[in-house]
């Protein structure tokens, strides 16, 4: 019940925020658009008064071959001006709708490389990439529609009454009748393109799993089948959704009608009128010739702006769900990192970690961290069960989560935005799932192109083998699975990327989680090497026998 | 353009018949248009004449006006079918152009077919399926409709009004639209293909630096790794506005040469009026006639811009031509020994019924071992049935090889379709592999074998998912059957009912399992060690151990 009488109000605001949001920046740009285009809409009616002078002149007896070739200049000219105002509106439009894809790209990527919210990176990738572009057809499309059916529907109506007020009664019983339906076909013809992106999208989806399963598919044998079951399942989507587009087209076809109709009844209208078997239907003097061809022509583009405002209907439904997304976006709760991210040069102190009475802001709360203190040389164990907070602690120790309360110095300098980023310089930090970008390995080592040689590092951290294995050595590209390396493989290589990055201090969340008990203790015999090197390191980890092999344990809310 | 060729082909051949009922309905749709407003102006005009002549009792007005009223209903009725029937051909196309990909990609070889499995090379893929839609609905139905509709208009005009006014039409237009859309074409391609690049490269670039985001901070780059993606989104916004200006300037050509047409239509039709061939309602029709053709040349400005998309997407979706084609089969001897494996590290000769459980540490090359002897990549040093696998006929050795891959897959369906995706089987069969695998009384709680699973299999733990999986292989009876951690992610107990029930199910089959732990197990007669490498070996590991 509430949700009944919630719903238009929630649509209304919906779109005002919309509007505000989108129209708004761009409304300047957006007029100056619809004014050419609107411009140049009404140059048709002069275009039919070349051509129904010409006609008339004909009939009339007057030189044919002048009349046409003077008409046929004016209808040609009056076009050139008509195609260099439309080709100009449309670079206006266009400019608008790039503003706002710019603007609205940036602020996201920006804002989700820095604080990302609890909408995967796929999800967010997706957003950017291809449903921002979504908001382009609203801006230009369905505005250029607006602001013609707004103009030139009534200036042609007033030329046909001023004529013959049958034929401007014809058109304004037709007229209005569209927008009445166009409230109906609008919604049709949305769910009419609706359905056939959910169809196109329901078939793209069963084809992503099916792709995604061809390995098992062929292992089995089972390639043919699967194939035949595919085209199979898309057959009945198909009939499925004909269905649903039988009735969504007719809907369409409805407004067509009236369009059509409108045209031929104006046609047959001053037909009989000129013909002299229809006595009424013009201001006292019967109709001429060039009125006739004149009415028969501007007839058409009556109707023109009302079915492009049809067409162009869901563009706007489009552009509002995007703008939900983003909103949505806007109202996540995200954690910023300390400092700008940018590079700077380390602190200059010996290395020391102190934690005092801290509290780590995360999304929807705070979380106690315990009292820590570090020196070079030393390891430490987090330990503690699932979700108590170890891998906030580690955030916070690098500085990507922000102190509620407490403090933590480093070097002997408290951690905030201004030391921040020079801390970072003497950290290193291996995360918990490994993540391969799609760059070479030896890029991936060293992404910030010092030209260091990885291999020590990698046999610090016990990965050269793993490099030398692989197809194409530190060339090879990892993609975004990790294709061709397996989980401890994976995590060796993280942790000699971190050995490369000069880290002072080691920061490694799980090391050896999902590691069986051989590749574990590579891992963990690689730290000890770290820490023999001279490095701190700090671990967060469930598992007992790498806790052990620290060299002091603090175990997380205890 | 080969590869254009090839989807073009495989897009029309899918669905014909509807393919050239809505190309007809395509044509009708745009010769009744312009009959409707040639046939209203030649009315209006002739009554105006009649009219001023006097003799408008005379005039037969309701053949015309009833030939007006039937064309603006025929048309939109035809306009109806038209949609509904390209729709129709367009849905047939599509799934056409996917069963085509998916029979294709099924030939890779396995490390490719794992490859498939990255979330960006399937968003790559379908983006690129996607582009391709466009071929048939945008571009190739109101292409052919369009030249159809000039000819038929062509031939129709010349019969009705003589040459000079057809030839206006017909030469002023095709040629000169014709090489409108092609510069656009040709401007096009460049900056179509770079749109997509560029949306490419910011999506995965966007993705990489949310996922590794503590790593960019940590090392400073933030700031330029933003910098980077909005360089590609520049460059990206940069190709769609160069492809957004070529296809205003043909869009403004076109408007120039369709008023350029009309006027030479009329002043064809004044020149023959002059000369009194024509009356002037007559004369009158070329004009009205050309006017209406302008929606048939208009909407293919758009398909047109996108040719290059389709290009770029048909290369990269199209049967490479073919470079390194199947060695050639040939015949297996049925004495030989069922497997052979002669590789570095590794030389075992296993007969049926034997069970080997293959161990080595991480990165030793088990899962390209097995992936190899199921004839997905190089088949050197091993012999099945005395011949390479990659050189069996693909049916013959699924018939003899089963492998359940490392990370297993399930498709969206009932269990009953995730068993039987190569083939049904009957009702006990499959419950009888269920209860193999431990699985039976997990899907008698979800409700049997109709019960439906979710996207990817969906709903059911990693353990259960793998179960399902294996039960699928136990399904095939294959000679040899692979495992790759077939116990990865099941307690103990399953995990030894599991392989106890697996072996039971099938007594006389050759099992080689990739085992991280639980290689001692009673089902297997040996273990075989897989060394990393020639080093590894001289460290003192066997190759091979013995039990």
């Amino acid at each position: 019940m509430d949700q009944a009488t919630d719903a238009p109000t929630r649509r209304t605001t919906h779109a005002t925020l919309a509007q505000a949001r989108v129209i708004a920046p761009v409304r300047r740009e957006l007029r100056h658009a619809g004014v050419l285009s609107v411009l140049a809409g009404l140059l048709w009616p002069v275009q039919a008064a070349a051509i129904a002078w010409c006609i008339a002149g004909w009939a009339n007896g007057a030189p044919a071959l002048e009349r046409a070739a003077v008409a046929g200049l004016v209808f040609a000219l009056c076009a050139a001006l008509r195609a260099l105002l439309d080709h100009r509106a449309g670079a206006l439009f266009f400019a608008a709708a790039d503003q706002t894809l710019s603007r609205e790209r940036a602020a996201l990527v920006r804002r989700e490389a820095r604080a990302p919210s609890a909408t995967g990176s796929a999800a967010i990738a997706a957003l950017a990439v291809q449903k921002l572009p979504l908001l382009q057809p609203w801006i230009t499309r369905y505005h250029a529609a607006m602001m013609r059916v707004v103009v030139l529907p009534p200036v042609l109506l007033i030329l046909a009454f001023s004529q013959s007020w049958v034929v401007g009664l014809t058109l304004l019983v037709a007229g209005p009748l569209i927008p009445v339906m166009m409230a109906l076909v609008g919604m049709a013809a949305e769910e009419a393109s609706r359905r056939q992106m959910d169809e196109i999208g329901d078939m793209n989806q069963m084809l992503m799993e099916r792709l995604a399963a061809l390995l098992d598919i062929r292992l089995l044998g089972a390639g043919e089948a699967s194939a035949v079951a595919f085209g199979a399942r898309a057959e009945a989507l198909r009939e499925r959704s004909m269905a649903v587009l039988r009735i969504a087209f007719l809907s369409s076809t409805v407004l067509e009608l009236f369009a059509a109709l409108g045209v031929a009844l104006v046609a047959v209208f001053v037909g009989f009128m000129l013909l002299g078997e229809i006595g009424f239907g013009t201001w006292g003097t019967p109709l001429t010739l060039g009125q006739g061809v004149f009415l028969l022509l501007i007839a058409p583009e009556f109707f023109q702006p009302l079915r492009d405002l049809a067409a162009a209907w869901h563009d706007r439904a489009a552009g509002f769900s995007v703008v939900a997304e983003l909103d949505e976006l806007d109202r996540a709760e995200r954690v910023e990192p300390l400092g700008t991210g940018a590079a700077a040069a380390p602190l200059p102190g010996a290395l020391s970690v102190q934690v005092r009475g801290a509290e780590a802001m995360v999304p929807g709360g705070r979380v106690p961290l315990p009292d820590v203190s570090l020196a070079a040389g030393e390891t430490l164990a987090l330990t503690g069960p699932s979700g108590c907070g170890k891998s906030t602690m580690l955030a916070a120790l690098a500085g990507l989560a922000p102190l509620a309360s407490g403090r933590i110095d480093v070097c002997g300098e408290p951690l905030d935005d201004q030391t921040a980023d020079a801390w970072r310089a003497c950290i290193a930090l291996v995360p918990q799932r490994p993540h391969f970008a799609d760059t070479t390995l030896g890029d991936w080592l060293d992404p910030k192109g010092a030209g260091t040689d990885p291999w020590p590092a990698l046999h610090l951290a016990d990965a050269a083998r793993v490099v030398e294995g692989l197809p194409e050595g530190l060339a090879t590209r990892l993609g975004a699975t990790g294709g061709g390396v397996s989980g401890g493989e994976a995590r060796r290589l993280m942790l000699a990327r971190a050995v490369l990055q000069r880290g002072d201090l080691i920061l490694a969340d799980e090391p050896t989680a999902d590691l069986d008990p051989e590749t574990a203790q590579r891992v963990i015999a690689a730290l000890e090497r770290l820490r023999a090197s001279g490095r701190a390191v700090i671990v967060a980890t469930h598992d007992p026998v790498l806790a052990a092999a620290m060299q002091r344990q603090v175990e997380i809310g205890a | 353009m080969r590869p254009v060729l090839h989807i073009l082909r495989l897009l029309l051949t899918s669905a014909p018949g509807a393919m050239a009922r809505g190309a007809a309905l395509s044509v009708l749709v745009l010769l009744m248009g312009a009959a409707l407003l040639g046939l209203s102006g030649w009315f209006v005009t002739a009554t105006g004449l009649a009219g001023l002549g006097g003799i408008g009792i005379a005039f037969d007005v309701f053949r015309p006006s009833a030939g007006v009223r039937f064309l603006a209903l025929g048309r939109t009725a035809a306009r109806y079918g038209e949609r509904l029937l390209t729709h129709d051909a367009t849905l047939r196309a599509l799934a056409a152009l996917r069963v085509d990909l998916l029979r294709r990609l099924a030939r890779l070889d396995g490390r490719a077919l794992s490859r498939l499995r990255g979330e960006q090379v399937l968003t790559r893929i379908v983006a690129d399926v996607d582009a391709l839609d466009g071929l048939v609905l945008r571009l190739l139905l109101p292409g052919t409709a369009a030249l159809a509709a000039h000819l038929l208009i062509f031939a129709a005009l010349a019969w009705l009004l003589g040459w000079p006014v057809a030839l206006a039409i017909l030469a002023g237009t095709l040629p000169a639209a014709a090489l409108i859309l092609w510069r656009l074409a040709r401007r096009g391609l460049r900056p179509s293909t770079d749109a997509e690049n560029e949306a490419q490269a910011l999506r995965r670039g966007l993705i990489d630096t949310i996922r590794d985001r503590e790593a960019v901070i940590l090392s400073g780059r933030l700031s330029e790794q933003e910098e980077r993606l909005l360089a590609h989104d520049a460059a990206a916004r940069g190709a769609m506005a160069a492809l957004d200006r070529a296809e205003r300037d043909a869009g403004r050509a076109l408007s120039l040469l369709v008023a350029l047409v009309a006027a030479a239509a009329l002043v064809a039709g004044g020149w023959l009026l002059s000369r009194g061939v024509l009356d002037p309602a007559k004369a009158a029709i070329g004009f009205f006639v050309a006017v209406a053709l302008a929606e048939a040349v208009w909407p293919l400005r758009r398909g047109v811009a996108d040719l290059g998309r389709m290009v770029g997407a048909a290369r990269l979706l199209a049967p490479a031509p073919d470079a390194a084609p199947r060695p050639a089969p040939v015949a297996s001897n049925p004495d030989a020994p069922l497997l052979r494996i002669a590789v570095p590290g590794l030389d075992l000769t296993l007969a049926p019924g034997e069970a080997v459980a293959l161990t080595g540490p991480s990165g030793a090359g088990k899962t390209e071992l097995l992936l190899r002897i199921a004839g997905l990549g190089p088949g050197q040093g091993l012999e099945l049935y005395g011949k390479h696998p990659d050189r069996w006929q693909e049916d013959a050795l699924r018939s003899v090889v089963s492998m359940l891959p490392q990370r297993s897959a399930l498709v969206a369906g009932t269990f009953r379709d995730n068993l039987s995706l190569n083939g049904e089987a009957d009702e006990d069969t499959l419950w009888a592999a269920l209860e193999a695998v431990a699985l039976a009384d997990v899907v008698r709680e979800r409700g049997g074998l109709e019960a439906r699973l979710g996207e990817a299999g969906a709903g059911l733990s990693g353990g259960q998912a793998r179960r399902l999986a294996l039960a699928r292989n136990l399904l095939k009876k294959p000679a040899l059957l692979l495992l790759d951690e077939p116990t990865e992610g099941l307690d103990a107990a399953t995990a030894d009912k599991v392989l106890r029930g697996l072996r039971a199910f099938l007594p006389r089959a050759t099992i080689i399992a990739a085992m991280h732990r639980g290689a001692t197990h009673e089902i297997f007669n040996r273990t075989a060690t897989l060394g990393v490498s020639p080093a590894a070996l001289s460290q003192g590991e066997s190759s091979l151990v013995l039990r």
